[in-house]
This record gives C-alpha cells, sequence and structure tokens, in this order.
C-alpha cells in the first residue's frame, strides 16, 4: 500500500506543491521592470568589466597594479573566492540530501544552480590571472604532470562538470511536469527545451528509482570532488617555499573557507529570490535559521582553523613566518586581518547565537559580512606571502588600481546576473522534490495511522528510506569508496623534498711558487697510466745537474672559456735529489690536452716546458645530486590520478546515460500514461 | 487529479530493456555500475597508456639527465672582493633589452654579523632540483643537458607559478610591454629570449654564449673579477679578469657555500664568503 501512495506522481491536491509550480513559473512570465533595471544594471557593471580585461590584455598585467614584488594577488585571490562560494551547493545539496534534511527541498535548485554559476565565473577569472591567456590550450596539449596548478585545472573541471551534472539530473522530472502540464505557461522555446530534457519521463517507479539513485551517487562524489578543488588550490600555494604558505593546514583550511562563504553566498541568493519571486509562502524563516546554524558551525571552524594556522609559526617564529605574521597580526595587514577576524569570524557566529537576531534580517546581515570579509581574507593570504621577499626580508607593495576592482565587481554582478537569466529558463524550484518530500511526509502520516491496526500485507519498509535519503546501497558505497581513493591520492600528489648535501669534488693540490737563484731548464713529460696523467718535470740546472728541494707548478692548457687557450694551475711539487717533480692529475675531458710545468727562481723569468697526452679514460668531476627520495612514488601517483579522473567522468557520464535511458525505454514501450511530452 | 499504483516488479507497464535483466530493478542497477566500472577501468588503462611517457617525463630525476653531458656550468661568486657596482646587472639588462626593475642578477645589499653592509649578486641558481621545474603547469622550463634551467618564452601562460616557487626570487615577469630592442630581430631561444609581454624571465647564464666559449655578460662586466663561471665536468672556473682556477680545489680551499642549501634545490652558484657573513636568507 505504501509504494502505491508514494509512486503516485500527481498528487497535486497538496497546496505547497501548487505552490512550488506556480512559483516556478512566475519567472517565466513577462519581466518586471524591476527585473530589467536590475538585468541592465548589472549587465553594464559585468561589460565595464570586461572593458577593463581588454585594456589590461593591451597594456599588460602591470595596469592592474602587479609586479615582481606582488606576483599574485587580487584575480588569484578572487578564484579562490568564487570558486569558494560555489561549495554552498554541494554543502545545501549534497550533505543535505544525503543526511536526509527534508527541509532543503525548497533551496537546493537555486543553491545548485548558485554553485554552477559560481565555479564557472571562478574558473573564468583565471583567465585575468593568468599573463598569456591565449596559450591556456597547452593546459592540454602540454601540461606538467608535477604542476599544482595543472591538477588544479583538472580539479576544477571535474568538479564544474560534476556541479552541472547534479543541477540538470533533477531538471528531468520538473521539465516534464510543467511541461505537461503547464506547457501553454512555458513560452514556445522553453517548451521545445523542456520538451527535449524530460522526453519519456512520465514519472514511472523505475525512472524515478534510477534517477534517485543518479542523484544520490552524484550528490556522494560531489562532496569529495568539491574538497579536492580546494585542497589542490591550497596545495597550489602550500607547495611553495614561501612563510605561511608552506602550511599543512590550507588544504582543510581553504575547504572549511570555501564552505562557509559558500553557505553565506546561498542565504544571499535564496533571499533574493525568495523576496524578487515572492516565494515566501515556500521559504520560511526557519530555512533562513538552519542555513545559519551551518553557518556558525562553520564560522566556529573557520575561526579555530585560522587560530590553529597562525599559532605554531607565530611560536616557532622562523624569520620568514615571523615577518610575515607581525605584518599580518599587528604590522601593516593588522587593521585587515582584524576586521575579518571580528566582522568576518565573530560577528556572523553572535548573529546566530543571539536569540533576538535569529531571524531572516538577522541572517542576512550575517552572510552579507562573510562574503566579503571572507574575500579580504584571501587577499591577505595571497598578497602577505606574495610580497614578501624571502631574499631581503622586505615587503613589497600591492595597490589595487581601477582595472582589478572593475573586473571583481563584474564578476560578482555576474553571479545575480546569470542566477537570474538562468531562472528564466530552468525552474526556480525543484518541484520533483519538494512534492516527493511532501508525499513521504503524508505517507509517514498515514503509516503511522496504519501502525496503530495490525498490517493486512507485508510492506517494503525500506524502500521509503531510500526515496528519503536519495541513495542506494552498494553502488553509493562504491562511489563513496572511489571519492576516498581519490581523496587520498590527491593528498599525495606533491613528493617531499628533502635536503641533499652534494659535495664537490676535492683533489689536493697547493700553488705556491718559489725558487733558487739560477737559470735552470725544465723538461716536462707526461704519460697516462690507470686513468691518471702522470706528469713528471725534470729540472736541471745549468751545469746539467739535477736541482733537488725546488718547487715545480703544474698547469693545463684550457680553451673552454674562449680561445687563445689558458692555463690553469694544478698545484705544484717539490723536485727530489734528482730534480724529478712529480704530480698525478685525474683527467676530466678525453682526447689530446696540454699540460705545462713552470719553474721559476726568485724574480727571474719563469722556465717553462709543455707537452700533449692523449687522455684516453677521463672522469667527469661532476657528481650529480641524488634525486628526491619520493620521486618514484610521484611517477604511480600520476597514473593512479588520471585512472581516478577517468573514472569520475566516466561515472558521471554514466548517470546522464542511465537517466536517459529509463525515458528512453519508457518513450519505445509506450505506458499507460497519456501526457508524455510531444510539445 | 488520478493516481496510478503501478508497481514493476512483476511486468509492469514497463519492460525491462533489451539486454537487461529481467530479474527486477536491484539487479539491473547492479549490472549498469558494472558495465560503468568496466568502462571506467578500460578508459583509465588509455589514460594510463597514452599519459605515460608524460608522466615519467615529469618525474624522472633530474640528476639522470644531465649526468653524462659534456659541461656542467656553474658559477662562483667570491663576496668578498664585490663593491656593489652593479656593473654585472647592467651589463645583464643591457644584452638582455631588460626593464630596469627586471634585475636577473640583482646585487643585494645586505648585513653582515658586525652590522656592516656587504653586497651580493645574486644570478639564477641553476638549482639541479628546481622548484620551478616541478611547479610550471605547462612546463615552459626546460634544462638544457648542460644542466641550465630556462624559460620557453614562446609555451609560456604567465601562470607565474614559477616566481611563487623559487625560493631566490630570481625570476622577473613582463608585466608590460618590453622595451623597444636596440639589437637585430632573431628568433627568441631559451638560450637567448626576447622578452615578451605577460611571460616571465630571468637569468640564463648566456647561454648562447658559453659554447662558443665566452663568457657570460654578468662575468665578462664584472670589474672587480667577482663572478666566475664554471664547469663542474671539467672542473675549471674563470672571472672577468681571465683568471683561471681548479673549481673543486677553489671551492674547498676557500670553503664555499650555496646559498639556503637546506631547501635541497642544489644550487649550482657557489658564493665565497669572507666577511664572516650569514648567507641564510629571509626565508
Amino acid at each position: 500500500m505504501s509504494t502505491e501512495v508514494m509512486n503516485t506522481q500527481a498528487m497535486t491536491t497538496n497546496t505547497m506543491s501548487i505552490n512550488a509550480r506556480q512559483a516556478s513559473l512566475r519567472p517565466f512570465g513577462r519581466p518586471s521592470r524591476l527585473w530589467w533595471v536590475t538585468v541592465v544594471g548589472l549587465g553594464l557593471v559585468v561589460l565595464a568589466g570586461i572593458a577593463a580585461w581588454v585594456l589590461q590584455l593591451m597594456g599588460g598585467m602591470g595596469v592592474a597594479g602587479y609586479s615582481d614584488q606582488a606576483f599574485w594577488a587580487i584575480y588569484i585571490a578572487d578564484v579562490v573566492t568564487f570558486i569558494g562560494v560555489s561549495y554552498g551547493g554541494a554543502v545545501v545539496s549534497a550533505i543535505l540530501r544525503l543526511t536526509g534534511a527534508t527541509w532543503r527541498a525548497p533551496l537546493t535548485r537555486l543553491a545548485e544552480g548558485t554553485a554552477v554559476v559560481t565555479v564557472l565565473i571562478g574558473a573564468a577569472l583565471i583567465i585575468p590571472h593568468i599573463g598569456n591567456p591565449i596559450r591556456l590550450y597547452e593546459l592540454v596539449t602540454r601540461p606538467n604532470l608535477s604542476a599544482p596548478v595543472f591538477w588544479d585545472f583538472v580539479a576544477v573541471m571535474t568538479y564544474t562538470f560534476a556541479s552541472i551534472v547534479f543541477f540538470a539530473l533533477p531538471l528531468v522530472p520538473d521539465m516534464a511536469v510543467l511541461g505537461q502540464e503547464h506547457g501553454p505557461h512555458l513560452g514556445r522555446r522553453r517548451a521545445t527545451l523542456y520538451g527535449w530534457v524530460s522526453r519519456g519521463w512520465v514519472g514511472a517507479p523505475r525512472q524515478r528509482r534510477i534517477l534517485a539513485g543518479a542523484l544520490g551517487l552524484v550528490s556522494i562524489m560531489i562532496i569529495p570532488l568539491a574538497v579536492s578543488v580546494h585542497s589542490v588550490l591550497a596545495w597550489a600555494f602550500a607547495s611553495t617555499a614561501r612563510p605561511w604558505w608552506h602550511e599543512s593546514i590550507w588544504a582543510p583550511q581553504f575547504v572549511v573557507a570555501a564552505l562557509y562563504s559558500g553557505v553565506a553566498l546561498v542565504i544571499l541568493v535564496v533571499a533574493g529570490f525568495r523576496r524578487g519571486y515572492h516565494l515566501e509562502g515556500l521559504i520560511t524563516p526557519r530555512h533562513f535559521v538552519r542555513l545559519g546554524f551551518i553557518l556558525a558551525t562553520l564560522s566556529a571552524t573557520y575561526i579555530y582553523l585560522t587560530f590553529a594556522d597562525l599559532l605554531p609559526g607565530a611560536y616557532v617564529a622562523d624569520r620568514g613566518t615571523a615577518a610575515v605574521f607581525t605584518e599580518l597580526l599587528t604590522g601593516r595587514l593588522a587593521i585587515w586581518f582584524w576586521l575579518f577576524a571580528v566582522v568576518g569570524g565573530l560577528l556572523p557566529l553572535l548573529l546566530v547565537a543571539l536569540p533576538w537576531t535569529r531571524n531572516v534580517g538577522g541572517m542576512v546581515t550575517a552572510a552579507i559580512l562573510v562574503v566579503p570579509m571572507m574575500w579580504l581574507k584571501r587577499i591577505l593570504m595571497v598578497v602577505a606571502p606574495a610580497t614578501y621577499d624571502t631574499v631581503t626580508g622586505v615587503f613589497g607593495r600591492y595597490h589595487f588600481t581601477w582595472v582589478p576592482v572593475a573586473i571583481t565587481l563584474a564578476a560578482t554582478a555576474a553571479i545575480p546576473l546569470l542566477l537570474m537569466l538562468l531562472f528564466r529558463v530552468v525552474p526556480l524550484l525543484s518541484i520533483e522534490e519538494i512534492e516527493e518530500i511532501e508525499e513521504m511526509q503524508e505517507l509517514s502520516d498515514l503509516e503511522k495511522a496504519a501502525a496503530t491496526r495490525p498490517p493486512t500485507a507485508p510492506g517494503e519498509p525500506g524502500a521509503h528510506d531510500d526515496r528519503l535519503v536519495g541513495t542506494t546501497g552498494k553502488a553509493h558505497r562504491v562511489a563513496g569508496a572511489t571519492g576516498v581513493l581519490l581523496l587520498a591520492a590527491l593528498l599525495g600528489i606533491l613528493g617531499v623534498s628533502s635536503p641533499d648535501h652534494a659535495e664537490a669534488a676535492t683533489p689536493h693540490s697547493g700553488t705556491l711558487q718559489s725558487g733558487t737563484p739560477s737559470a735552470p731548464t725544465v723538461t716536462l713529460v707526461g704519460t697516462e697510466a690507470g686513468g691518471l696523467v702522470q706528469l713528471t718535470a725534470t729540472l736541471t740546472s745549468p751545469q746539467r745537474r739535477g736541482l733537488p728541494n725546488a718547487q715545480v707548478a703544474f698547469l693545463f692548457t684550457t680553451t673552454e672559456f674562449g680561445t687563445p687557450g689558458r692555463l690553469v694551475p694544478l698545484g705544484s711539487a717539490t723536485t727530489d735529489k734528482t730534480g724529478i717533480a712529480r704530480l698525478k692529475y685525474q683527467p676530466k675531458v678525453e682526447g689530446q690536452q696540454g699540460f705545462v710545468a713552470s719553474y721559476a727562481a726568485g724574480a727571474a723569468k719563469p722556465v717553462t716546458s709543455s707537452t700533449t697526452v692523449n687522455v684516453t679514460a677521463a672522469r667527469s668531476a661532476y657528481q650529480p645530486a641524488p634525486g628526491k627520495p619520493l620521486a618514484s612514488v610521484g611517477n604511480v601517483l600520476v597514473l593512479a590520478l588520471f585512472a581516478i579522473v577517468a573514472a569520475i567522468w566516466l561515472t558521471l557520464v554514466a548517470q546522464i546515460w542511465r537517466v536517459r535511458r529509463v525515458c528512453r525505454v519508457a518513450v519505445g514501450v509506450g505506458t499507460g500514461k497519456s501526457g508524455l511530452s510531444t510539445l | 487529479m488520478q493516481s496510478h499504483p503501478t508497481h514493476p516488479k512483476e511486468g509492469g507497464p514497463i519492460d525491462p530493456p533489451p539486454g537487461a535483466t529481467p530479474d527486477g530493478r536491484r539487479g539491473l542497477s547492479r549490472r549498469n555500475l558494472l558495465a560503468t566500472l568496466g568502462v571506467t577501468a578500460a578508459g583509465g588503462a588509455l589514460a594510463l597508456v597514452s599519459f605515460q611517457e608524460d608522466a615519467q617525463a615529469a618525474m624522472a630525476p633530474m640528476a639522470a639527465k644531465i649526468k653524462a653531458s659534456a659541461h656542467a656550468w656553474c658559477m662562483v661568486i667570491d663576496l668578498r672582493t664585490c663593491d656593489g657596482c652593479k656593473a654585472c646587472t647592467m651589463a645583464c639588462q643591457q644584452r638582455h633589452g631588460l626593464r630596469q626593475e627586471q634585475t636577473w642578477i640583482d646585487v643585494y645589499d645586505m648585513k653582515d654579523a658586525a652590522g656592516e653592509t656587504f653586497y651580493m649578486p645574486r644570478p639564477c641558481m641553476m638549482c639541479e632540483d628546481a622548484p620551478c621545474m616541478y611547479i610550471c603547469p605547462v612546463g615552459a622550463n626546460v634544462r638544457t643537458d648542460d644542466g641550465l634551467v630556462l624559460v620557453d618564452v614562446d609555451a609560456c601562460v604567465g601562470s607565474r607559478a614559477c616566481m611563487a616557487a623559487c625560493p631566490y626570487e630570481a625570476r622577473y615577469f613582463n608585466w608590460t610591454d618590453p622595451l623597444p630592442s636596440k639589437r637585430m630581430p632573431a628568433p627568441s631561444t631559451p638560450q637567448m629570449p626576447v622578452p615578451q609581454k605577460g611571460t616571465v624571465g630571468k637569468c640564463v647564464f648566456c647561454a648562447d654564449r658559453l659554447p662558443q666559449g665566452e663568457l657570460p655578460a654578468c662575468v665578462s662586466g664584472c670589474p672587480m673579477g667577482v663572478l666566475y663561471i664554471g664547469d663542474l665536468v671539467t672542473d675549471i672556473a674563470v672571472n672577468g679578469l681571465g683568471k683561471n682556477v681548479v673549481l673543486s680545489e677553489f671551492l674547498r680551499a676557500n670553503d664555499a657555500v650555496r646559498f639556503k642549501e637546506e631547501l635541497g634545490t642544489n644550487p649550482r652558484v657557489y658564493y665565497i664568503l669572507g666577511h664572516g657573513q650569514n648567507l641564510g636568507g629571509a626565508a
């Protein structure tokens, strides 16, 4: 009995469902003047940003205030901020879906839409950040697989795709409902789109089950994907040897920061659309308070992580870290840091904690504080270490110019603009989800009533739980495991470096010269034996006797740094009783090598003799430093990561394919249900 | 509105599609999943094969690539005689057409332990384990067989990740249009790069000169003979005043050190101290 009730699609007798449908149709009507004014205003801001970017392209990034002292600044902070706020969609939609929080239903579409829009804007903001955006295709054609920025690109692309899938899949039933039952209100183009998207969707139990399964799988996948995106973004900073960037806490801190600002943005978007399209009947103050509680939890977590980030570095106080933290906590940046800490951390927490601000106004105020303050924190996190010169210990300066400000404002304006345009096309609310949850609530009422008498037939007790959570067992455990694997693999993306102390080869010689007062002659003979050149210099006095105890200098000739050949002193040796001085030399280069023996007696002109040895066995003096110990691990890791990324993409595509197929089957076979969209 | 109590378990209105299991919903979904995983594994394998060479190239230890070379260029900087005149910087900027703030070889004013000023020229360290090589997203840093780390400005996307990664602050970006060239136009090579807006540049040891037996601009431009260009293979180094030394002996006898040795970058620039100074850097 229970499934029969539950599978009934068209339970539209409920007032809230009708509200949801009507509310979703509301943005499709003739736009109000306010809508036009807003869209044109936001559009102008976006155009101004694009113009600023064109100017930057022509003049170079210098016009944005960048210099070698501040090589990363506002744009990368914007990228982190905008991709960060897209986490709101993941948290509100995916986490609440998985935890079975039914109150999410009227918010999910808005949250997921915000996620898609902001991640696209965030990805686009990489373009002004890059000095040579026309070459961005090289990330595909010639990637460096050990670069965090490349994996950033992979992670952002994967997350964007997953967000779009997560946004698009629930559209199928909603578009079917609206297309079939409210077709005349849609307009021709929307009706065509809806008919195409929802073709074959009749709301049959198997279709709904497969859709729920696909959505459950994607909502599990999107959480580790979201975590991976911000972790890899953090590692783009943390994998450099800069103070404060090179911190192990950065990845989790980035993730929490993203969730925090993301929930705040969802509050703002929900508040805006609730007011603009009069959704007060569906989205109640309780929704805001519940989002506020999530916001407060994340605020407390973020304050904790910020403290945990700063304390150990400030305590040990390495030169670089101490300098950056001093600048941040008491120096030139202190006012901004404490502004963030109070206005962006404590105040939102208070607004949620105090009962008399725990209402729509209070929550929206908290969100309005959080979003720009988290941007400010990102600016501080980027600019303080980037401007610090790790050789001299001096801070460079970074000043905004109007160009990056215009681009940042344009990106900000693009969020409401794109959302307003998006919800002119797709339904504003997740009708299916709202109706489903209402059915479940009715069902549970029925079951409560039924529980008072003995059941007449064995029911299916687990069935509605599946729908509540939106997942079905095994498939999702596999997906979860994939996510865990992905995380584990990403965590090890960068090899660990360890200092290797290379030592220069150290042959032994000396170059002192002294002599005896006479005008002797010197004869040099060189032979190669056992890989060594044996140089023998015979020093003879004018009386043709060997000269003992005299210093003979040995040299060799080189043309390496230019011709003519020059003499490089090798060392010297003292002659024995017969006037013979010997020196062994380890030759470095094969081939003909010239040697010189030189003897200078006091201030007299030195006497020299030269010879050439054909070196056959040379040994390079150079010993390369050993490679990094974990380099081979990195090799395996890259392959594993590619396999995981491929698996994620294929799984996501498979979910679309699954839902499309179950619709196609319905079209091919036909059902007892009419109203299949042929609009 | 009416309700449709349908139940597919016993072959309801929807027949299983051709090729699907006839036994109900869970089996079907599991089969789909298995198929998905199968396709996934195949895709993964494809990715492995197609990117294996890239992966190995990216991860191969630098040492293996440069072991067998005929040269291994390095530099020795004798701080005892540097008077901070910056002739090296100017010679470099003139040769490479750089702006004034683009100091590929910079000369820092440093304080020694007694508070006295000493001068420290800083070219690119040509690290054997160069952080910039690992971090460049498009692999625009190239390593020559001689162990020089060079930038292919025709590939550089301008992400500036290398500027973040370089512990020696040795990289400079072309934030605006480069200065008008005073020399004959020539194609840009990693060895002799022509500055290009939106790309990074750095000291190249005048890699185009070295094979010809010419000295880098800074070495020949230094009136004090502070800078030596050397070859770790042939064990020779020479400065701009024509002093030739056996490199290893020179380094040993003068207690040469490397800048930020503790980072494990294995730089190829050696410093000879002599003021009792601390060459720690700031981070």
